[in-house]
């Protein structure tokens, strides 16, 4: 049995999530979505869940902090000066310079991280994307058996899509 | 003359973006004439910077004791006016405030080359900027590492920690926006958009960790900026320095930094809205709580003025107290009062609702309060340094041309960028104003009865 691809396009994200949650309730092929806007109510109906960007972020945040102590408590070590009797180690100056290495790498290691996830920089555009998907449209892109199509087009219909088109994948 | 279109109240997805990408036509020759004049002057600036580098610092009018002058003036003067940028892409992100979204792009880009501009200073400022690496953790031949209790190294890190966030900031949420123009190009710009958007396509998956980790630059983004400009403040607050050393300088300049950033907002974005045609998306909603920003921040600037006085006056330091009278009444004295009636009396006037939406009057407002931060941060710098502790010392400053063109030429190459990011890349975004189309819809029908009226 062939894959084919059954390319749907609703005018709101309301028609869209609930094409998707007949989708899942019928249990046929995978799917992916196209939207111009984020859209909580399509993550909602897919049942994403929250994004492992966040502990990426956190191991920035934290390699930033150690980078900080290191390059701080470090290279006071190398040179002791003693500067009046003072302790060596300044911790308030520290703070700041840890502070600041904690939001610049977990800033690098989010961006690095958001992209390494979402699959970009991508050479090719996924199939079924159009360009309109950007601009005003959400676009529900299913892949199943040919015999599936037929169910998977009326829902996509009866849930209010504009346009269903059928590509070979 | 035909009269104007009448706008839209009910604008749709496809409208934003016919509105936003309109902008990023190819321009006529007044715009590239403009650029071209930026650029000139930035050039003019270049050849002054380099005559200065080769002959030394003799060429400018730093003299002892007044060692920081315009040139440090310049870099904490930008560095306050990216302020604003991520206070309205980040802070007020966090906020979900609904104007911010028309509005939080140019801003955005604003601080990018606020701090591009600012980042130029303490290099220029230098008499021998091949050494401006001094200033980074990196070892002399003898292992000794630059001082970590120093601000000037504190203020390597919080600059530099600052452009680099925001940049990544900035340049994530281009990414959707410039999707949606590569649709649209053709040609050469097809191929510029397409590499730029490294083939996003706003599917579920990209989504997801897009908002995920916007949130979170957003959250990091948010005490930087607050960081950022307390670092500053602090290069003067450490040094005992009678006019600098103050407890309250750290939210002081923030509040500053805020309100000259603000007003330089919406110095830019007044004629932008009119030269680039995007009456429809800025609307005087988005104006009237620019204004309020710049009011409140200008009301919490007017009480530091007064806490500073009233702090030097009851600590009862004889050297401090000399240090303010010859602020306020000295030979630079008029640059105080220039500085209190720009700050704190003219933007006044933004308590009345229609000032606030008359858009003329706002922004000869915001040319005012442009004028005094100026002002104020050469008052505390310089002014400070010419009445020191010993009265033997005192001396006076007078900027040379040298300066005087380097500072010119540095408001050229902020407005040279600005002019071509503008037409290049997406300057309102498109998807966060479609994510709050309701909002504009209300503010636009708003207009339209006020206009009516």
């Amino acid at each position: 049995m062939s894959t084919i691809a059954i390319i749907s396009s609703f005018a709101d994200d309301a028609q869209c999530a609930h094409a998707i949650e007949e989708l899942r309730a019928a249990k046929v092929g995978d799917f992916n979505t196209f939207s111009p806007i984020p859209s909580h109510r399509i993550e909602h109906a897919i049942g994403l869940k929250k994004s492992p960007v966040r502990w990426i972020v956190l191991m920035g945040g934290i390699s930033g902090v150690l980078t900080g102590l290191a390059i701080t408590i470090g290279t006071t070590y190398e040179w002791r000066l003693n500067a009046g009797g003072k302790p060596l180690l300044s911790w308030p100056p520290f703070i700041i310079i840890c502070f600041e290495l904690m939001v610049l790498l977990g800033g690098i290691f989010g961006f690095l991280g958001v992209l390494g996830l979402s699959g970009i920089p991508a050479a090719e555009i996924a199939p079924g994307y159009d360009g309109r998907f950007g601009e005003d449209r959400f676009g529900v892109v299913v892949r199943c058996d040919e015999d599936e199509a037929a169910r998977v087009e009326s829902i996509m219909k009866d849930s209010g899509a504009e346009e269903v088109m059928r590509e070979g994948v | 003359m035909a009269a104007a279109p009448k706008t839209n109240t009910e604008p749709s997805y496809r409208d934003i973006d016919r509105s936003v990408l309109r902008v990023m036509e190819p321009a006529g020759r007044a715009y590239w004439a403009w650029v071209g004049f930026c650029f000139t002057l930035v050039g003019i600036a270049a050849g002054f910077w380099a005559h200065q580098i080769y002959s030394g610092l003799g060429v400018t009018g730093l003299r002892q004791p007044v060692m920081w002058a315009i040139y440090i003036t310049n870099f904490v003067f930008w560095v306050g006016i990216a302020h604003s940028g991520t206070l309205i892409s980040a802070i007020l992100f966090l906020f979900r405030t609904k104007w911010r979204t028309a509005v939080y792009r140019a801003a955005e880009t604003m601080t990018i080359f606020a701090v591009a501009t600012a980042g130029l200073f303490p290099l220029i400022h230098l008499g021998r900027v091949w050494f401006f690496y001094w200033l980074l953790p990196y070892p002399n031949e003898r292992y000794l590492q630059p001082d970590f209790r120093s601000p000037l190294v504190w203020d390597a890190f919080a600059v530099s920690t600052y452009l680099t966030i925001s940049a990544l900031f900035w340049t994530m949420g281009l990414i959707p926006d410039i999707a949606n123009a590569r649709e649209a190009a053709t040609g050469w710009r097809k191929t510029f958009y397409t590499v730029l958007a490294m083939g996003w396509q706003g599917t579920d998956r990209q989504w997801r960790h897009y908002s995920m980790a916007y949130l979170l630059m957003a959250g990091l983004a948010t005490p930087l900026v607050l960081s950022v400009h307390s670092v500053v403040s602090w290069d003067f607050a450490m040094a005992i320095n009678p006019g600098w050393h103050s407890t309250i300088f750290a939210p002081y300049f923030v509040a500053g930094a805020i309100f000259s950033g603000v007003a330089m907002v919406i110095t830019l974005l007044i004629p932008m809205r009119k030269l680039l045609g995007i009456e429809d998306l800025l609307t005087e909603w988005h104006f009237d709580n620019l204004a309020k920003v710049v009011l409140l921040t200008s009301l919490v600037v007017s009480y530091a003025y007064i806490t500073e006085a009233f702090m030097t006056w009851y600590a009862g330091d004889p050297i401090e107290q000399t240090t303010f009278h010859m602020r306020y009444f000295g030979p630079w004295g008029w640059m105080y009062w220039v500085m209190v009636l720009c700050n704190c009396v003219i933007p006044l006037l933004l308590f009345s609702p229609r000032i606030r939406v008359n858009l003329r009057a706002l922004w000869v407002i915001t040319i005012f309060v442009n004028i005094g931060m100026w002002f104020e941060r050469f008052v505390i710098i310089a002014g400070s340094l010419t009445a020191n502790f010993e009265p033997s010392q005192w001396a006076s400053y007078r900027p040379s041309l040298t300066e005087i063109m380097i500072t010119v030429g540095s408001f050229a190459w902020f407005l040279g960028l600005f002019s071509l990011f503008s037409r290049f890349l997406p300057i309102i975004s498109m998807t966060e104003l479609k994510e709050g189309i309701v909002w504009l819809r209300k503010a636009l029908k708003r207009d339209r009865v006020r206009a009516a009226a």
